[in-house]
């Protein structure tokens, strides 16, 4: 408030000068993105330590490995001597050679067929026989494919059977003795994913119909905040807590994740929604309701049709609605007397939601003007003039 | 009696001068030591039992503490009325008692009955509080900090452990409040998602607070002859011993409170705070003792702070704000210089009448003698002396020397008339004479002034010490006047020759004439003196009323009322920038502004919404009203959000007194729903808004206060396995800061409390405070109660057990009483009370109805008391009545001056009249006795011409007397400062009343005797032959 003003102005003006002061903004649209902050725990999932297991019988022949040692993805682990295997090696090779006869047996009937020296029947048999050893060879093919053997390259029937780690770990336990002899489906050595953290954030109930799988999930750590999405909604609630468990995979590496410490996630629910928006300095409690105050209109008619409005409103508020502008003509006969008038009223808001600064509000139309800030003072001139008259 | 009282003081004349010789050094001693004092006790018995309930609502304390303290109360002997204001965080009764009672009895009963008081646990424990009287807050300081670089809390911790001790030890100091500033607490903030990660509640961390902060003692062990005493010594020392206090501990391994929460020195919730000059302050408050005289009090502080000064680090100092001596210095000498001016005018008045220098040495000796006396009387029964008492004897200095005059007077013609009888018998005769009159009209004066001390309230307290004094000074001056003055006539009399001085001829040139008129014209004369006196009579009952009129106080001060549920923050800001306002506009006038907002911890009914601002102003203001009446315009149209009541620091206290209503005049509303009061105060408000006169109303709007409520939801605490009883710990721990333990350092306790980190940021997050149940369940308040807001009660004032609300408002440019009852007229016609609900106004105007209606039994008694005196003294029913005839003389004059300078009819102009009473019988006396001596004398003469010599010869004693009335109080009416206008009626109603009730006495009261007496005279002159 410059300070020449104030001589300027004489004092009955000064109420008007104080009233400048009191900032309006207008109500604006403003998308709202909630969040929530949440107690979370970092994990590892139980599948991250893994156990490889061999997938053929046999004995093991070599460790490429030693327990604490770390392991990339398709590291050699273990050599495996597999009768089983050099059986189907051995057995694919000899399919392979026997197909490669059959090939040559149907291109010779075929030419023959050609020249017609031979008859449609015979051309038919052999056509089959090529397909039966195709097929044969394929079954087997996929068989060694899935044990990790390249048949392309098999040229010689092997029993050898070499395990490779799935990914980057540590050699966490070496499960089965050297040279030992194991059945398919043994574990043989265990490896810890070093990346295998997990986040377990802990929602309460309440949040139940918000939450979705892909949600971000920010994971505050005293360096940085890793971002994460959510991955998986335990269908089962904590049972101490009673809260809902989200994972989420944490995928960069940090130094300072340790398993099983507590640490807080912020949850974002991406549901942004478009709401009318006031800052929330300009909310106020005003006989009962929530208000914000917004410049008093001169016409008249419009405060009715703002009434007629609100008539889907609650009962109870249309009451108040009226007790209000019962209020309002005992202001005016006030002002009249003292020269001066009520500048604000006090709209009845619903607030719907509301983040750090903005609250979205019913009851207010965009683009409406409202007081933004300092309304404790318009609350002040509203309350105190229906306390009646104060001073000539 | 009197005659041998008279013989014997003139047989043993040396003994009688030495006796007043003594009785003068004691009356001085007395009146060096007497108790000083700006008001006499005006404060009712009362005995105040708050309760201090740290962050309950309204509501909740008047259920559970209020109601509970109240009916233990009620029935209890003596008690007059029961008040009680509960609100945000206390309980506050009050009980009244009937003033004869002993305030420490009164205590000791109380406080019986309060044991019986069943408060549930937690709520609070009742305390009595300070035993001082309304008017008991005599000394405000503020703790000055040079060095600028303490903090509040810092200046407040010096506040309660180094000032308040030191001061509590000063005689006659009750209580030291500590207001303003920040009181030190340690915060342990709980992060309340580390429950879960360390499987505890909130209650295992409370639990562990307190556990580990202990001390015991081991008794002791010998060894080698010798003891060595053994202390377990296990109370916090520092902060870390907090962080390290473990709340389980399992596998070698605890869980601290430091794992859960960070321990830092925090401020205490608070409800009030100080500002001075823009910037918070901490001051102090010195409650003086009932039944000690506050001057001394005062003293003794003031001896007592360099010794705190000296306690006090460097750079920091108590400097003195507030000090009532100061107030009570200027009231006193405002009465005193009254009182001086008086005695010197009298004594001037003399000199000129009497014209001979030792007739008038011996009556103006007469006048200190006869105060001495009165200072002795009051000393002896305990009167300090104030405003009111002293203006007693300022009103009484005029009639003081009535008596001696009179002795004096006769003495001298009776010596001037026989200057050959024996001196000795001479004196004796001529006292003995005018023995019987001067001590009848002494005794009338009694007579008058004594049915006063009865009135009780508010006006018996103030104007009984001004009675009492009047009736002091004037059996002083009888004593003297039978006593001493024969033996100083005897001494220093000289039979000169009575002649008149130039003064008394020309007076008595225009005074025959006059004198002449009104005898022949008696009974025209008479009926339109009565026309006249009954227009005036009906005059003065259209006249407006009021108690008693505004003290001046030579200083300004504001309450400042914001809305209900305003927040301390935003007091603190408006109280800032008032105060800068102020500072900056009347920069010539104003050097301080104090304001208190809020309450102190102690006790107060104050909320965060009010505050009270002392404006310190500087010397040599010339037209105080005129910068008030500027700043208090200047005030409302700057700061649009409060509401300003300009009021003076004694006024206020009165005011709070008159029935626990902060108002000149205000309408209670009883009822017990406080929508319903609410509904009825605003069909008042409009009912009356329109009426004349009504300057500001006010409603003190109970409601208004915002509330969170937290329900809790049986279904939802039992789902998770949580009780109530842990919600509302974690209510009152952990949201509402209660003290968990105490960290003791020294002599110094400060609170430990577990608050529950950011619950208080907002509403929202408030709703997400965490709670774990011992089973590990989580939830937020929200899910497990129902929070909703709405508006409460901000406080609920009852009296008689029955919920009151108040519209206090102030009546300007009318009378009160008139405004009442138009005001009363349209409430009964226009506004509809459902049954249980009433009103009943309150306020000053109560105080004046009751003192009214108490003069109206007072004034008959009175009138009753005289007429037997004077049938006593003249054996004649007639002639009292002749006598009373004067009175009327006298209030024409009262009435006249009252009306023309404007003010209102006042318990103080009530009093002027009863003065004039008693001056207008007086004045009757004197002429009726001796037109009785003279008639006696000469019974042959003619009753006109007897009437016309008596009246001239009388003129001169009629006229000193009158004289030094007048002057005697004249000096009252010019007076101006601190109380001068609270005697301000009184000697206009007396000066008016003196002048016409000369004037009348000398002509119209020989007219009424011709009247009374033409035939009995004739018959008489015809019969009497001896």
């Amino acid at each position: 408030m410059p300070s020449h003003k104030i001589f300027l102005l004489s004092i009955t003006l000064s109420l008007s000068l104080f009233a400048n002061e009191i900032p309006t903004k207008h109500a604006q649209q403003k998308a709202f993105g909630k969040s929530v902050e949440l107690n979370a725990q970092i994990v590892q999932l139980s599948n991250a330590s893994q156990s490889i297991m061999s997938l053929v019988g046999g004995r093991i022949q070599k460790y490429f490995v030693r327990v604490g040692q770390s392991v990339k993805e398709g590291e050699k682990i273990v050599l495996i001597e597999s009768i089983m295997l050099s059986n189907m090696t051995a057995n694919f090779i000899s399919q392979k050679k026997q197909l490669q006869a059959q090939e040559k047996n149907y291109q010779a009937s075929k030419s023959l067929y050609e020249k017609g020296m031979t008859s449609m029947q015979e051309l038919n048999t052999q056509s089959i026989q090529r397909d039966e050893a195709q097929a044969r060879i394929s079954s087997l093919k996929s068989q060694l494919n899935t044990l990790g053997i390249n048949t392309a390259e098999l040229k010689t029937a092997s029993s050898n059977f070499v395990l490779y780690a799935h990914s980057d770990g540590v050699v966490s336990e070496i499960l089965q003795p050297l040279h030992s002899s194991i059945k398919e489906d043994t574990p043989i050595i265990s490896i810890t994913k070093s990346q295998a953290f997990y986040l377990k954030s802990f929602l309460p109930l309440e949040y139940a119909s918000k939450v979705k799988i892909g949600q971000k999930i920010v994971i505050k750590t005293n360096t940085k905040n890793i971002v994460s999405n959510v991955t998986q909604i335990l269908p089962n609630v904590d049972e101490t807590t009673q809260r809902i468990v989200l994972l989420s995979s944490i995928d960069e590496i940090t130094d300072n994740l340790y398993v099983n410490a507590y640490t807080s996630s912020t949850l974002y629910f991406n549901s942004t929604k478009k709401y009318i928006a006031v800052e929330k300095s300009a909310l106020s409690f005003y006989n009962n309701e929530w208000v914000v105050f917004v410049p008093k209109e001169e016409d008249h008619n419009e405060d009715k049709h703002d009434e007629d409005e609100k008539d889907h409103d609650e009962h109870e508020g249309e009451k108040h609605e009226e007790h209000d502008d019962h209020k309002d003509e005992n202001h005016n006969e006030d002002a009249q007397e003292e020269g001066h008038e009520e500048e604000y009223e006090a709209r009845v808001i619903n607030i719907i939601t509301q983040d750090e600064k903005f609250a979205a509000v019913e009851g207010l139309e965009l683009n409406e003007e409202y007081v933004s800030d300092k309304s404790y003072y318009v609350k002040s001139q509203l309350l105190k003039s229906s306390l009646g008259g104060h001073g000539h | 009696m009197l005659d041998k009282i008279i013989d014997i003081s003139l047989k043993y004349k040396l003994l009688v001068l030495a006796l007043f010789i003594a009785i003068s050094a004691f009356g001085f001693r007395a009146y060096q030591e007497i108790p000083v004092d700006a008001f006499p006790d005006i404060t009712p018995k009362q005995v105040v039992v708050y309760t201090e309930s740290p962050g309950n609502s309204a509501e909740d304390i008047e259920k559970l503490i209020t109601y509970p303290i109240e009916s233990a109360l009620s029935g209890m002997a003596g008690v007059k009325m029961i008040m009680s204001n509960s609100f945000f965080g206390l309980s506050y009764v009050s009980v009244f008692f009937e003033d004869d009672m002993d305030i420490y009895f009164l205590r000791q009963l109380v406080s019986e009955r309060l044991g019986g008081v069943d408060i549930p646990n937690g709520w609070g424990k009742p305390e009595l509080g300070p035993n001082t009287t309304g008017l008991g807050q005599v000394f405000w300081y503020k703790i000055q900090d040079e060095t600028g670089k303490l903090s509040l809390k810092e200046l407040r911790e010096m506040q309660d452990y180094i000032v308040t001790p030191l001061l509590k030890s000063v005689t006659g100091v009750e209580e030291v409040i500590g207001w303003g500033g920040n009181e030190k607490q340690y915060n342990v903030l709980i992060d309340t998602k580390k429950l879960q990660n360390i499987g505890v509640t909130y209650e295992d961390i409370i639990t562990a607070l307190q556990k580990s902060n202990q001390a015991a003692g081991g008794q002791y062990l010998e060894f080698n002859r010798e003891q060595y005493l053994i202390r377990g010594a296990g109370l916090y020392k520092s902060l870390d011993d907090i962080r390290n206090s473990v709340i389980k501990s399992g596998k070698g391994q605890a869980v601290t409170i430091g794992d859960v929460a960070t321990v830092e020195t925090g401020s205490m919730p608070r409800f009030g705070a100080v500002s001075i000059d823009g910037d918070e302050a901490v001051m102090g408050m010195v409650l003086q003792r009932t039944a000690t005289n506050a001057a001394k009090v005062v003293q003794h502080i003031k001896e007592k702070l360099p010794t705190v000064n000296s306690a006090l680090p460097k750079g920091v100092s108590v400097e003195a704000i507030y000090d009532r001596t100061e107030i009570t210095h200027k009231a006193v000498s405002t009465m005193t210089s009254a009182l001086i001016t008086g005695v010197v005018l009298v004594a001037f008045v003399l000199f000129l009448f009497l014209f001979e220098l030792r007739s008038a040495f011996i009556v103006i000796i007469s006048l200190p003698i006869s105060l001495l006396i009165a200072f002795l009387l009051m000393d002896y029964y305990n009167l300090s002396a104030n405003l009111m008492s002293l203006s007693g004897l300022a009103i009484a200095v005029g009639m003081i020397v009535d008596g001696t005059i009179v002795v004096v007077e006769n003495t001298f013609r009776k010596l001037h008339d026989m200057p050959d009888a024996p001196r000795i018998k001479v004196i004796a005769d001529a006292t003995k004479e005018v023995a019987k009159p001067v001590t009848f009209a002494v005794l009338i004066i009694v007579a008058v002034f004594i049915p006063l001390l009865s009135l009780d309230g508010l006006a018996g307290k103030l104007y009984s010490p001004m009675a009492l004094n009047i009736v002091f000074v004037m059996l002083g001056s009888l004593f003297v006047a039978l006593v001493l003055v024969p033996v100083l006539a005897f001494l220093l009399l000289k039979p000169t020759k009575n002649a008149d001085n130039a003064l008394m001829s020309g007076l008595k040139k225009v005074y025959a004439p006059l004198l002449i008129f009104s005898l022949s014209n008696a009974k025209k004369l008479l009926a339109s003196v009565s026309v006249l006196f009954l227009v005036l009579g009906f005059v003065l009952s259209q006249q407006g009323r009021e108690f008693m009129p505004e003290l001046n106080e030579e200083s300004i001060m504001y309450r400042v009322i914001s809305i209900p549920g305003t927040a301390l923050s935003q007091s603190v800001q408006n109280a800032s920038e008032i105060e800068k306002h102020i500072l900056k506009n009347y920069l010539n006038e104003v050097s301080s502004v104090l304001s208190m907002i809020g309450r102190s911890e102690k006790g107060e009914t104050a909320q965060a919404n009010y505050m009270e601002v002392l404006l310190t102003l500087k010397d040599g203001i010339e037209d105080l009203p005129a910068l008030t009446d500027k700043m208090n315009e200047d005030l409302k149209h700057t700061f649009e959000q409060v509401a300003f009541v300009p009021t003076q620091p004694i006024a206020m206290r009165i005011e709070e007194l008159l029935e626990g209503v902060k108002a000149e005049l205000a309408i209670k509303i009883y009822g017990h729903d406080q929508k319903e009061l609410d509904g009825i105060s605003k069909a008042i408000q409009e009912t009356i808004a329109n009426v004349d006169g009504l300057e500001r109303m006010e409603v003190e709007t109970q409601l208004g206060q915002a509330q969170i409520k937290i329900e809790p939801n049986y279904l939802s605490l039992s789902r998770y396995g949580i009780s109530v009883d842990e919600v509302m710990q974690v209510i009152r721990n952990g949201i509402g800061e209660e003290e968990v333990t105490q960290k003791i350092e020294g002599i110094r306790r400060f609170p430990i409390v577990a608050k529950i980190k950011d619950a208080k940021k907002d509403i929202q997050a408030l709703k997400d405070v965490t709670l774990r149940s011992s089973n590990g369940s989580l939830v937020t308040l929200d899910q497990i109660c129902d929070i909703s807001i709405s508006h409460g009660a901000s406080f609920i004032k009852r009296e008689n057990l029955s919920r009151y609300m108040v519209l206090s408002m102030e009546v300007d440019g009318r009378d009160v009483a008139s405004f009442v009852e138009e005001a009363n007229r349209l409430i009964q016609k226009n506004v509809d009370m459902p049954t249980g609900y009433y009103i009943d106004w309150a306020g000053d105007f109560k105080n004046m109805k009751e003192a009214t209606d108490k003069l109206m039994v007072i004034v008959p008694i009175t009138l009753l008391l005289v007429i037997l005196l004077l049938y006593t003294a003249f054996n004649s029913i007639s002639k009292a009545i002749l006598i009373l005839i004067n009175v009327p003389f006298g209030f024409i004059g009262g009435i006249i001056a009252l009306v023309m300078s404007g003010i209102y009819l006042s318990v103080s102009a009530i009093i002027g009249f009863l003065a004039i009473f008693a001056i207008a019988v007086l004045n009757g006396i004197v002429l009726v006795s001796f037109i009785d001596e003279l008639r006696v004398k000469f019974p042959h003469v003619d009753l006109k011409i007897l009437l016309k010599d008596a009246s001239l010869l009388r003129l001169r004693p009629v006229l000193m007397t009158a004289f030094t009335t007048l002057f005697g109080i004249l000096p009252l009416l010019y007076a101006s400062g601190v109380g001068s206008e609270i005697q301000y009626p009184l000697s206009v109603v007396i000066t008016g009343g003196i002048i016409s009730s000369t004037i009348l006495t000398l002509l119209i009261l020989p007219s009424t005797y011709l009247l009374f007496y033409k035939k009995e005279h004739t018959t008489n002159t015809n019969n009497k032959k001896d």
